[in-house]
């Protein structure tokens, strides 16, 4: 996927050159770093002052050889951040709207319409008038309409974030599931680190309208650049892990990172899926230099400091106990232990403190 | 309250021509509104002026200058004359004036309830591969209906109080161009008092109830 394009906004111009593989990527970045302008650029709903855009092999756009294939034949889905699902149309009418279109634009094999209802579950809303669906409902229903439209990318922005944190981890999956069901590479627009982490396999961060940084998720986010862009309350460790054991009467469950250590979640009943995501907050995560005894945290995992990056006070510390885990300490905490790369620790975290997606 | 004949004919007649001058300028009226909403081009507020002319000029001058226009001794006039179509003096006149005078209202109104419509909804609609057309029927006609609806009737209700184009494009012609405004006005310069009265009780209800259902459906749409 090639991405060029220069964008004159109210107060800065877009200006992004890009070429990228994935299947889920990201663009992360502030509010008003111009991502929804890039969306609509790549669906054709906006103008481009210069550039060029390419998705597999073929050319959408480009000023430099006077293409610009209008929305309707780009075969790109679009769930815009408010859904905009047709109000006056029902569920299954909303759903079949772009369903018509031929799929040899996009695709040798078309979606079929009983597949997306199972994977999206929103088969008994189709009766429905979308007005009377809930937030998280009339975001499943727009994702099935995009997917239907046998689209060749997906454009999704910002799909959780007019919903409440409740909701949210329950939609999560739902945009997992869809990455793995339907095989369609997918944009993903957020300012929410948790979604890039748990989501995506590319990364572009943006601000101002510029690219900032790009790759994969972990080791783009581990530049220093990067990190001093995150809100305060944002700055989570997301690990992909499988499940090992749950005991309902001490309230926890036995969980193996990828590297093999095994950590404790608060109780889960047994998942459908053995992998399961968990997160913890870079600030809920104590560094000691000997091994902690007689603590209530459940979790101790020996590590070591890989590098110490300080921005404005706060040293984010990185460690690796078999996974990498990201700590945020004050300057004052480091100079206390004295830690330096290299320095031996341990990573103490309450049982209470990893959440699982 | 017992109506002549005479009385009925001509209601009826208002009535008939002021629905097929509604009829007739819904299209363009729609097509218009819908240009001016979502379009842009050099020089479009003049048109947009034009349009709103007759809404603002003394009715009489309009009635005027589709005199000169479809008068028998000018081109256009003279060409649809020689087609066997004569506008002057019979009940095309009347609806003639009657469609000029009620366009900028059908406009105006229609306008308005698609500039209502969140032109979101009809990007995303493109995206999904839909054409313009399927665009236009399929979602802006029905988001914007019931201002389509209100401004057609106010519209009828322009067209049934038209006066001033009438009288001079088509005359005041009992049994053949007399309209319920036309009537009202020969019947008290008659002294025929009654019958006034009875078209004038006419024209307060039919006017009453346009509107009245006109506000009911912008407001209801408004909610919506």
């Amino acid at each position: 996927m090639l991405l060029r394009c220069r964008i004159p906004l109210a107060h800065f111009e877009l200006d992004i050159d890009v070429s990228f593989d994935s299947r889920l990527a990201s663009i992360f970045g502030p509010s008003g770093s111009g991502k929804t302008t890039l969306l609509d650029a790549i669906a054709g709903l906006r103008d481009i002052t210069a550039g060029e855009i390419e998705i597999d092999g073929s050319t959408l756009f480009s000023s430099a050889r006077g293409i610009n294939r209008p929305p309707r034949e780009r075969g790109i889905g679009y769930v815009p951040q408010e859904g905009a699902l047709f109000p006056h149309l029902s569920v299954r009418k909303n759903i079949l709207f772009g369903a018509g279109r031929s799929a040899d634009i996009s695709r040798s094999k078309s979606i079929s319409v009983g597949h997306v209802l199972s994977v999206l579950e929103i088969g008994s809303l189709l009766d429905r008038p979308v007005t009377k669906l809930s937030g998280g409902e009339a975001q499943r229903v727009a994702l099935a309409r995009a997917i239907l439209s046998q689209p060749r990318l997906l454009l999704l922005d910002e799909p959780l974030a007019s919903l409440d944190i409740g909701l949210k981890e329950k939609i999560l999956p739902y945009l997992a599931r869809v990455r793995d069901e339907f095989k369609i590479p997918m944009i993903y627009v957020t300012h929410n680190l948790t979604e890039v982490l748990t989501l995506a396999d590319w990364v572009l961060m943006i601000r101002q309208g510029r690219l900032v940084t790009q790759g994969v998720p972990k080791e783009a986010l581990r530049s220093m650049r990067a990190i001093m862009q995150l809100p305060e309350d944002e700055f989570e460790n997301v690990f992909t892990v499988t499940f090992v054991e749950s005991d309902p009467e001490a309230g926890r469950t036995k969980v193996r990172l990828q590297a093999g250590q095994e950590l404790f979640i608060p109780y889960l009943p047994r998942p459908g899926n053995d992998t399961i995501q968990i997160r913890i907050s870079a600030d809920d995560i104590l560094v000691a230099i000997k091994r902690p005894e007689g603590i209530s945290a459940g979790n101790v995992l020996p590590g070591t400091v890989r590098r110490i990056d300080v921005v404005d006070g706060q040293a984010m510390v990185t460690v690796a106990a078999g996974d990498e885990f990201y700590a945020r300490l004050t300057v004052s905490a480091v100079k206390r232990l004295d830690l330096v790369e290299e320095t031996p620790v341990f990573l103490i975290m309450k049982t209470r403190s990893l959440r699982s997606l | 309250m017992i109506l002549s004949f005479e009385t009925w004919q001509i209601t009826i007649f208002s009535l008939s021509v002021g629905l097929a001058s509604t009829l007739l300028i819904l299209p363009f009226g729609i097509a218009t509104a819908w240009l001016f909403a979502r379009k842009e081009w050099p020089l479009k507020s003049v048109l947009e002026t034009i349009v709103l002319l007759p809404l603002v000029m003394p009715p009489v001058s309009t009635g005027l200058i589709l005199l000169k226009i479809f008068g028998r001794r000018n081109p256009v006039g003279q060409w649809l004359y020689e087609r066997g179509v004569e506008i002057v003096f019979n009940w095309k006149g009347v609806l003639i004036a009657m469609a000029v005078m009620s366009f900028p209202l059908l406009v105006r109104s229609v306008r308005t309830s698609f500039s209502e419509v969140n032109p979101r909804f009809e990007q995303i609609a493109a995206t999904l591969g839909a054409s313009s057309l399927r665009i236009f029927f399929v979602i802006t006609i029905p988001l914007a209906y019931k201002g389509i609806i209100a401004g057609a009737l106010l519209a009828f209700s322009r067209a049934l109080g038209e006066f001033g184009a009438t009288i001079l494009l088509a005359g005041n012609i009992p049994g053949k161009t007399q309209t319920l405004s036309l009537a009202i006005y020969s019947f008290v310069q008659l002294g025929k008092d009654s019958d006034a009265y009875s078209l004038l009780g006419i024209t307060v209800a039919l006017a009453f109830l346009f509107v009245w259902c006109s506000e009911w459906l912008l407001r209801s749409a408004k909610k919506a």
